[in-house]
């Protein structure tokens, strides 16, 4: 095959390598993640968390722990239905900033005969950073995906042309 | 691509075993040289000298004019196609094809271009993104053999590349690597125990027995006019019959026949007068029709010819006819020789009609 320029060998390369960038970065998003759920896990802050939403929580970390796994795999072979997964879930971790991390750090409980914050502002933002930081390289490595998934799709279009033409 | 000089190579191992004794080979840019012997005879171990695998006991190792002799295998700039293939089952065949390129740290799109160059011209084009274990035997070795081309080396080595693939695969394979060759005129070091292949691919063929060379020259010369008893035996299938006869008076003398002599043959037999030597007949060279009887035992079909083996005296013969023969067991076929060699008996050197 003839190439061209340098855009179009890179394009070309799509067609025999895996997208290990996007991969990649859901592999690190599913590491903050847990640097998140660990850090809450950790508090000691007496039963604060011992309801329903903290239930709601395990389940929800299992769940995108392997939503983003699956999509892992799934973004190396370019398949774009992983990407809105991975876009889902990113934005999911944005939504759940509100919830428990924004509920512990506005709430006091009395401790030892103390008032004690159940999350400290340093934590509060330590988690915030992960989840952010998570939502972000989740909706990247979708974008890229998405991006990289039709640059192959126009170029084997490209490819299947000239093979009729020819 | 350059030329291979090898000089004087010895290989010694720990417990003083020799298994190359002074060998010497001088290989031209674009040659394909194809050392040939049975099994142990040093071939192999010859080649991982060159690869830089075994250590060159005496002697030197030059290639493009630089010694090469106490470098490491990866700064030799060689490839080498390995009989079980060596690929990475984990890794598709672009990637296998690129590693090396990729350990080298190249331009990610130059090392595109070379494995697309390399998969087209081995026809694997469509296989890259297969992983090894989905493809045949055949494939693999050619995914070898382009794992080692995306490296543009300056000396190919092949260590019996063919030996793993079914008869049918490997001749494929074999006319394959000579159109490589062909296109690539690179220069192409190839290890075979199989006759067959070293006449079908070689520019020049080494002939190996017991560490020592026997024999260095093109197809032809080795088939035509083998050096000694021993090139003589190997190269040629069926092997050349041999029968020991005495030189008497213009004529070959055997218990069971007698074979007169042409001028230009008792001239060069002249001093072997009186004395025994040992007389060879390629199967191909025996012709129905004369005044030798064999007493045959056996009849092969092989389509185009028949191979009749039967017994002369106490010598067994075989004979290659150009038709389909139905001799039985018991029947008796009268032959005549064709082309005749001679060697001598103490030393099992050929002796030379020139």
């Amino acid at each position: 095959m003839n190439f061209n320029n340098e855009a179009m060998i890179k394009r070309d390369r799509l067609r025999y390598t895996k997208n290990k960038l996007s991969a990649n970065l859901t592999l690190l998003a599913i590491i903050l993640n847990a640097l998140y759920f660990v850090s809450i896990y950790k508090s000691d802050v007496g039963s604060f968390y011992y309801n329903y939403l903290i239930g709601i929580s395990v389940v929800y970390n299992l769940l995108f722990m392997l939503i983003a796994f699956l999509a892992s795999e799934g973004v190396k072979t370019y398949k774009v239905g992983y990407s809105f997964a991975l876009i889902g879930i990113g934005a999911g971790q944005i939504i759940r900033i509100f919830i428990l991390p924004m509920n512990a750090s506005k709430t006091s409980l009395s401790l030892g005969g103390e008032d004690t914050m159940v999350m400290e502002s340093g934590q509060f933002i330590y988690v915030c950073v992960c989840l952010i930081a998570s939502a972000a390289l989740c909706i990247i490595a979708g974008i890229v995906n998405i991006a990289k998934a039709r640059a192959l799709a126009e170029h084997q279009a490209e490819i299947d042309n000239k093979a009729k033409g020819s | 691509m350059s030329d291979l000089k090898l000089q004087h190579l010895d290989k010694i191992y720990d417990n003083k075993v020799q298994a190359v004794f002074d060998f010497n080979l001088d290989v031209k840019n674009g040659e394909l040289i194809v050392l040939v012997g049975p099994s142990g005879c040093g071939k192999s171990t010859t080649l991982r000298m060159v690869a830089g695998l075994e250590d060159i006991s005496a002697g030197n190792l030059i290639i493009d004019g630089k010694d090469v002799t106490q470098m490491a295998p990866k700064d030799r700039d060689i490839a080498m196609v390995f009989q079980n293939y060596a690929l990475y089952g984990h890794m598709t065949i672009y990637e296998n094809m690129a590693f090396s390129l990729m350990l080298r740290k190249e331009n990610k799109n130059e090392i595109h271009q070379k494995v697309l160059s390399a998969a087209e011209i081995l026809g694997l084009t469509d296989q890259l993104n297969k992983k090894p274990n989905q493809l045949s035997g055949g494939q693999r070795q050619r995914v070898a053999m382009g794992r080692a081309i995306v490296r543009t080396p300056k000396v190919f080595l092949f260590d019996e590349p063919l030996s793993n693939l079914d008869a049918k695969l490997r001749s494929a394979t074999r006319r394959e690597i000579l159109l490589l060759h062909k296109r690539l005129r690179a220069t192409m070091l190839y290890v075979t125990h199989d006759q067959t292949e070293a006449l079908t691919l070689a520019d020049r063929i080494v002939c190996m027995s017991m560490g020592h060379v026997q024999q260095i020259g093109t197809p032809l010369e080795l088939y035509d006019t083998p050096a000694n008893l021993f090139v003589a035996g190997f190269i040629g299938l069926p092997p050349m019959n041999f029968f020991d006869v005495e030189v008497k008076n213009g004529e070959l003398i055997c218990e069971s026949f007698k074979v007169a002599l042409t001028p230009e043959e008792k001239g060069a037999l002249e001093r072997y007068e009186g004395t025994t030597i040992t007389l060879g007949v390629r199967p191909e060279d025996v012709s129905e029709g004369g005044d030798i009887s064999v007493n045959v035992f056996s009849n092969e079909n092989l389509g185009q010819t028949t191979l009749v083996n039967g017994v002369v005296g106490k010598h067994r013969i075989t004979c290659k006819f150009r038709e389909w023969c139905t001799y039985k067991a018991g029947d008796t076929v009268n032959v005549s020789f064709k082309k005749k060699h001679f060697f001598d008996k103490k030393t099992t050197d050929a002796i030379s009609l020139r």
